[in-house]
């Protein structure tokens, strides 16, 4: 975390050193050059053949070194993420780190039943309200893909929903450009029109490249909306080493970063200095079971490596943490939240994404978006670091107390254990006898019974009955249009 | 001798090596169905080991793709009264919108070295294209696949084309993919979800059996 004081320490954690950030750049651009992207959009290949690409075939391109490093310094390297109400919320930039939920979960555990069935809509509001109220959640996203909306509506649906339930940043998948548009209308009544919406953006877009070396043309059709209206948008690889991607580490970030790079040029070219975050998640095949792994330490290496690479390009950086291959709120799903967490707050990636995922990206589960929110709330702490300037040494305390004596009563202990001490919020911290008495529960069950009370007690800021009105039209209108559509690839 | 060490080789996942032992043992006058049960046997045993985890996916794919690169030499070599009849057919392709088939490609590999017989469709496949590929194979299943949420309902509308074709009791829909679910299968008249490629070999199997 920058500090902006000597006095201040903090953690800050680095794997590469220069030189090595230096042989993966080189390694990528080689792979640009001389392997190249397919990209099966025939406007992008021709922008990218006037912009000095070579062209094989009909959809390879090879992307000159200079053209990479061009598009890299053009992309902007600090991006303002806004509220729905228009306030600053988010900075992406150096090593400052937000943290906020994924996408699309098609299993949500119901915390009336307990038991896990399809994702609802209603799904996608609890997550929404819930991270509303928790404090160290910084952006939202819909977590749960709604089984019971119409199938061309999902990703409209869930935006809504979510505008509905909460003022924070909103981070958002679509089908394809048609219902893009849709929801880019949508955000822009919000805000009182486009224009505002594109100086003050509260939301970012999430499309992907094809691992391994492929950008599909819904993806950069989607992109390039973004790069034409000024959507922050998320354009990184999900790649599976050992299968999408080399199973070596070096490898498959090497890869990785080539794709997420051929991304900044397509969207650079598009539209010079418009906002893009970038950088590429890498979980792992299992070899046993064929599964995508989400909480491998392997994960954590590349995208340390990642962050470091991205804060050497100076732009904004995307992450990935609190995300287990659990499937359901356990012991395992604690490790890997924790360990995921705070080492991509240490290594300050600026936009993580992901947290209370549970079934390698397939399952939710409201009270581990709860627990997710302590474990940021704990991960911030240590960030944060402590003072070590003379008051916070408090020699004079020291002196007056002497040895034998107690801290407990002295003023300084007053003035700082709310900002020296994490406070917890949900974590048991009582004495055996009193955690006996309040029925003994693990902290699973008080997350539980903690995202209950949320969701009957917590209300969130209203839309105006006004901007209501407009997304329910939008809306109906857009049932209408997308009714028979059959989004590309 | 040789027969065996065929097998060794497949086994061992070396497809230049097996396919020349094969190439030798076919000019020496061994028989090709012979030839083709010994590799049954060999990915009868790749199979043993990956249950029992001796060996690991990137083996038995390895193993997967000797034993194809075999089949394809050999089998044009069976006299035409001789018929290796295979376990079952399969078209088997990722669905329209999705261009995701590494799985569907494990799938391939581990049907095949299980005996089917499976005809590639490749990835973004139109619905109807896998019913004309069944029809044109005779195929006793058709697999399709789907990694993304908004490409299953693809998986439902194969299924609704074949009743309207009045083909739906021809074929049996088996469908996967990480979004998939038996529940989906269920909800959509799936003959049946496999969670994954290790899977598939015996669920369908067992839909061949009833």
């Amino acid at each position: 975390m920058d500090s902006g004081f000597n006095s201040q320490c903090g953690p800050a954690y680095r794997l590469l050193t220069r030189d090595q950030i230096n042989t993966i750049h080189y390694a990528t651009l080689e792979l640009l050059e001389t392997v190249g992207v397919r990209i099966d959009h025939p406007d992008a290949v021709e922008m990218m053949r006037s912009a000095g690409c070579r062209v094989k075939g009909d959809d390879l391109i090879q992307i000159p070194n200079w053209l990479v490093e061009e598009c890299i310094r053009s992309a902007p390297s600090r991006i303002t993420i806004y509220n729905r109400f228009g306030r600053e919320a988010m900075h992406l930039e150096g090593r400052k780190t937000h943290f906020g939920m994924g996408t699309d979960l098609i299993k949500t555990y119901d915390l009336v039943t307990g038991k896990l069935r399809q994702s609802k809509l209603e799904d996608v509001a609890n997550a929404a309200k819930i991270a509303d109220y928790c404090e160290d959640i910084d952006f939202i996203a819909s977590y749960a893909l709604p089984h019971d909306t119409p199938v061309n509506l999902m990703y409209i649906d869930s935006f809504k929903t979510e505008l509905e339930n909460s003022v924070k940043p909103l981070f958002f998948t679509a089908a394809g450009p048609e219902d893009l548009a849709v929801i880019h209308e949508m955000a822009g009544t919000v805000t009182g029109g486009t224009d505002n919406l594109r100086q003050r953006p509260f939301l970012i877009h999430y499309a992907e490249p094809l691992s391994p070396l492929m950008h599909s043309s819904g993806a950069i059709k989607k992109l390039f909306f973004c790069a034409d209206n000024g959507i922050p948008v998320t354009y990184t690889p999900g790649m599976m080493s050992g299968a999408s991607a080399p199973v070596t580490l070096a490898g498959a970030i090497t890869v990785g970063n080539a794709e997420a790079l051929s991304g900044v040029v397509l969207h650079q070219l598009r539209s010079k200095g418009a906002p893009i975050i970038s950088g590429f998640g890498m979980s792992t095949m299992d070899m046993k079971t064929s599964a995508c792994i989400y909480g491998c330490p392997e994960y954590r290496l590349a995208l340390s490596a990642c962050a470091d690479l991205y804060h050497y390009y100076r732009i904004p950086m995307w992450g990935t943490a609190g995300a287990s291959d659990s499937q359901c709120l356990d012991q395992q799903a604690g490790m890997e939240w924790a360990m995921s967490l705070l080492t991509d707050g240490l290594t300050g990636a600026n936009l993580v994404h992901d947290i209370g995922y549970l079934g390698q990206g397939l399952i939710g589960h409201p009270a581990a978006l709860v627990i997710c929110d302590e474990i940021i709330s704990y991960v911030k702490r240590v960030v944060r670091g402590f003072d070590i300037d003379p008051e916070h040494i408090a020699m004079d305390t020291i002196r007056r107390v002497g040895p034998k004596g107690q801290f407990l009563s002295t003023a300084h202990t007053l003035k700082f254990f709310r900002q020296e001490h994490w406070q917890a919020k949900l974590t048991n911290r009582y004495l055996i006898d009193s955690w006996i008495d309040k029925g003994s529960k693990s902290w699973g069950q008080l997350a539980t019974q903690k995202a209950i009370e949320i969701l009957s007690n917590h209300r969130p800021e209203p839309l105006s009955d006004e901007v209501q009105d407009s997304l329910s039209a939008i809306r109906a209108k857009a049932e209408r249009d997308l009714a028979e559509k059959h989004f590309e690839a | 001798m040789s027969l065996e060490q065929l097998g060794k080789y497949v086994e061992d996942g070396d497809d230049k090596e097996s396919k020349a032992l094969a190439e030798r043992l076919l000019t020496d006058g061994t028989d090709p169905l012979t030839i083709l049960n010994t590799l049954t046997e060999a990915m009868g045993r790749v199979g043993e080991r990956f249950a029992k985890l001796d060996i690991f996916l990137p083996e038995v794919m390895l193993a997967g793709e000797a034993l194809t690169a075999v089949v394809e030499l050999v089998r044009p070599r069976l006299p035409k009264t001789d018929t290796w009849t295979s376990k079952g057919k399969v078209v088997l392709g990722v669905v329209r919108g999705d261009l995701h088939e590494i799985g569907k490609n494990i799938v391939k590999l581990m049907l095949e070295t299980n005996g089917f017989e499976v005809k590639d469709l490749g990835y973004d496949v139109d619905s109807l294209d896998f019913i004309k590929e069944a029809e044109a194979m005779g195929a006793d299943f058709i697999g399709a696949s789907s990694l993304m949420t908004t490409t299953m309902p693809r998986q439902k509308e194969i299924i609704e084309f074949l009743k309207e074709k009045g083909l739906r009791d021809k074929y049996k829909v088996v469908i996967g993919g990480a979004p998939a679910s038996k529940e989906w299968a269920d909800m959509i008249g799936a003959d049946l979800y496999c969670e994954n490629a290790n899977s598939a070999p015996g669920l369908m199997t067992g839909l061949l059996v009833e």
